[in-house]
């Protein structure tokens, strides 16, 4: 046997730990479903998939043939817009009196009922006014029917181009221009040009909008089900006891159980990430620069959420220890998340000009607005001396917390 | 093979004068006993008599409401938690990892042991060809039989050769066979100078396999002695006469149950009709 300082025994058998627990873990494909495929997935899915869909599925609707009834009479200039838009249009007398908005016995007639095939009226009255010509319209259609949707936002489209029409018509006769008439004061040039911040520090603000909020959301949730299953479940399991027989202390059986379930939190958090950056490189044409990041900036930002993963997985952790079976682990933890998604949510909105330094001391608040400042450049020393050292108490104090849940005597009962 | 190295007959565990307490219930109360080198040991007693306390007292998972229990080693006596890496523990629960092999389970608790796995599978395997388990070592335990999983509990305990080996209803719910390869195994150990205690609630197993039985009942100890001894003490012709004799007092229903907590307790007391409580 090779002998071993006290120091590397203990940390030999906190990696033992650590190692079987990582084995354990992606031997089963639903963890390694739920922790790393799905958070890789989620962004690219959300932001990728679900537009390409709806394109899809919009192309889709756009390829029907919808049928409008036009009632009164219909000039020629509009007619000549409904060219093009897969409009079957049939020509009506208007017998409306009153408002032209009122659907009346019109109703009926589009419904899901309906049998005569309508999918939108138009109606259509000519005013006198002092313009070349002027109108009054209404457009009757289903807002629960999407064909009727659809035929009621084609007509619409045309009606608009022709009312563009109309108006350039009537500022002709005027000796004016649609620009002069509607836009007498505009900017000159391109509004993004006259932006003294370059691409890299705009990249660096837009991720610090997500960062903080995907790191405590995923370090939060991720964390759950290593926790659980690594204490309560250990517990119902009966492996619990035979593993408190061993030599290794307790506390190494913690930090070891810890290290798995950060590291399992951890790739959940950058598979997150990836999928978000590489959504949001996507959607962007390939044209996101790389953030404007200090390497000041990129420790602090991993200090952060470091601490933030030491703080949230050792509270995980002593809540699963104490808790009777994985069902009451579960259904503590579960609405806990909210306890540091909260306040990540709400930090997102306060002003980072001018801050009061007791923000930096609220738990959970000083990380989140500690990440931002960290992407956003601002490297203010009170601020970092007030999070970074508030932040190691309360990580230490979470961890001295799980230790002595873990230290508890009634650990070794398998309750199943 | 199970450390024998101890001189045959040396007190090994000494547990002085133990009381153990949960809420309101004494699940062993003053118990004093020595568990000596070379001695198989069976802890006879009844559902809640106090036997999983007092081996969860003697591997160092409990600590004593008030007494003592302590290990010896090289003939000093030691605090009972330096003993952990002389003693090899089988729970009643087995506590198997699913996701895990038999073989992949000992090692993880031999090299928290601090055994290399070489060492760790020659123990392995020669325990598990005795067990007839050897070609199944490299098996998922997920499925594994009562039986099978109580033979990788027991080779895992023996994998860092322990000087003591603590067995907690190490046959309950196996079949035939396998209560007899085991208890064939315990009678083994002891036979080349192993230190077994066992528990067991089977009079006629404990008869076969033990050299001395100690009878706790409602957390005392009623009896302490090899088998002859405990049937000529009571003037009883067998071990099932002789125990009911020494346990003729109602055995307590109320078996030590997990603390709760003041919250959780205070807050079941509300819920409960009438306010009732179960400690």
């Amino acid at each position: 046997m090779v002998h071993l300082s006290d120091s590397s025994i203990h940390l030999s058998r906190i990696l033992i730990v650590a190692k079987k627990e990582l084995v354990d873990f992606i031997r089963d494909w639903r963890t390694v479903l739920a922790m790393i495929l799905v958070p890789l997935m989620i962004f690219p899915a959300i932001f990728i998939a679900l537009p390409l869909f709806l394109q899809g599925e919009a192309a889709e609707l756009s390829a029907y043939e919808l049928t409008v009834e036009v009632q009164g009479e219909l000039p020629d200039d509009l007619n000549s817009h409904f060219d093009g838009r897969n409009l079957v249009i049939i020509e009506t007398e208007l017998l409306v009196d009153g408002t032209l908005s009122v659907p009346g016995s019109d109703a009926g007639r589009l419904n899901a009922g309906g049998s005569e095939n309508i999918h939108a009226i138009l109606r259509l009255k000519e005013v006198e006014s002092n313009a070349s010509q002027s109108w009054n319209y209404a457009i009757i259609s289903d807002s629960t029917n999407e064909l009727s949707q659809e035929a009621m936002s084609r007509t619409l489209d045309a009606v608009l181009t022709w009312e563009r029409e109309v108006v350039n018509a009537t500022l002709a006769e005027n000796n004016l221009t649609y620009a002069e008439a509607w836009d007498p004061i505009h900017w000159d040039g391109d509004q993004a040009d006259a932006d003294v911040a370059s691409g890299g520090d705009l990249a660096a603000m837009g991720l610090a909008m997500f960062i903080p909020l995907v790191v405590a959301m995923w370090t939060a949730t991720a964390a759950i089900q290593p926790s659980i299953d690594l204490t309560a479940g250990e517990r119902e399991r009966g492996t619990m006891e035979a593993l408190l027989c061993t030599p290794t202390a307790r506390s190494d059986l913690l930090f070891g159980k810890w290290l798995a379930v950060a590291a399992v939190a951890c790739a959940s958090v950058l598979g997150q990430m990836a999928g978000l950056l590489f959504a949001i490189n996507f959607l962007t044409g390939g044209g996101l620069e790389a953030p404007s990041i200090s390497t000041t900036g990129v420790l602090l930002l991993l200090l952060s959420v470091i601490l933030f993963a030491i703080f949230v997985v050792a509270m995980e952790l002593a809540v699963a220890v104490r808790a009777h079976s994985v069902r009451e682990a579960g259904s503590i933890l579960g609405p806990m998340v909210l306890i540091f998604i909260g306040p990540t949510l709400f930090a997102q909105f306060v002003n980072l000009q001018g801050i009061e330094a007791w923000w930096f001391v609220l738990p959970v608040f000083n990380i989140t607005l500690a990440m931002r400042e960290a992407l956003m450049g601002i490297y203010d020393p009170m601020h970092i001396f007030l999070w970074l050292s508030t932040s190691l108490l309360y990580a230490i104090g979470a961890i001295w917390w799980a230790s002595k849940q873990f230290n508890r005597e009634d650990l070794v009962e398998s309750l199943s | 093979m199970i450390d024998g190295s101890e001189t045959m007959g040396e007190a090994l565990l000494k547990v002085s004068d133990v009381t153990k307490t949960f809420s309101e219930v004494t699940a062993l109360s003053t118990v004093s006993v020595d568990f000596n080198a070379g001695e198989v040991v069976g802890l006879v007693g009844g559902n809640g008599a106090g036997k999983t306390t007092l081996l969860r007292l003697l591997c160092g998972l409990y600590y004593p409401s008030s007494g003592t229990v302590q290990g010896v080693v090289d003939q000093q006596t030691v605090d009972i938690h330096k003993m952990r890496e002389h003693v090899g523990v089988v729970p009643e629960a087995t506590g198997l990892y699913a996701r895990l092999t038999a073989w992949e389970n000992i090692r993880y608790h031999s090299r928290l042991n601090g055994i290399d796995d070489e060492m760790a599978w020659a123990r392995t395997e020669r325990f598990a060809k005795l067990l007839n388990f050897d070609h199944d070592l490299h098996r998922s335990t997920r499925g594994f039989s009562r039986g099978m999983r109580q033979k990788t509990a027991l080779l895992r305990a023996l994998s860092h050769g322990p000087k003591i080996l603590l067995l907690d209803e190490p046959t309950g719910g196996l079949d035939v066979t396998s209560a007899r390869m085991v208890r064939k195994l315990v009678r083994k150990l002891g036979d080349e100078g192993g230190t077994v205690i066992y528990s067991t609630h089977n009079l006629a197993e404990a008869q076969q396999v033990c050299d001395r039985i100690i009878i706790i009942h409602n957390g005392t100890i009623r009896a302490d002695g090899a088998p002859e001894e405990l049937i000529a003490s009571t003037e009883t012709t067998d071990l099932e006469e002789a125990y009911v004799s020494l346990t003729e007092d109602v055995a307590r229903t109320d078996v030590p149950a997990e603390d709760e907590g003041r919250i959780a307790r205070a807050w079941r007391r509300l819920l409960t009709r009438g306010g009732g409580s179960s400690e």
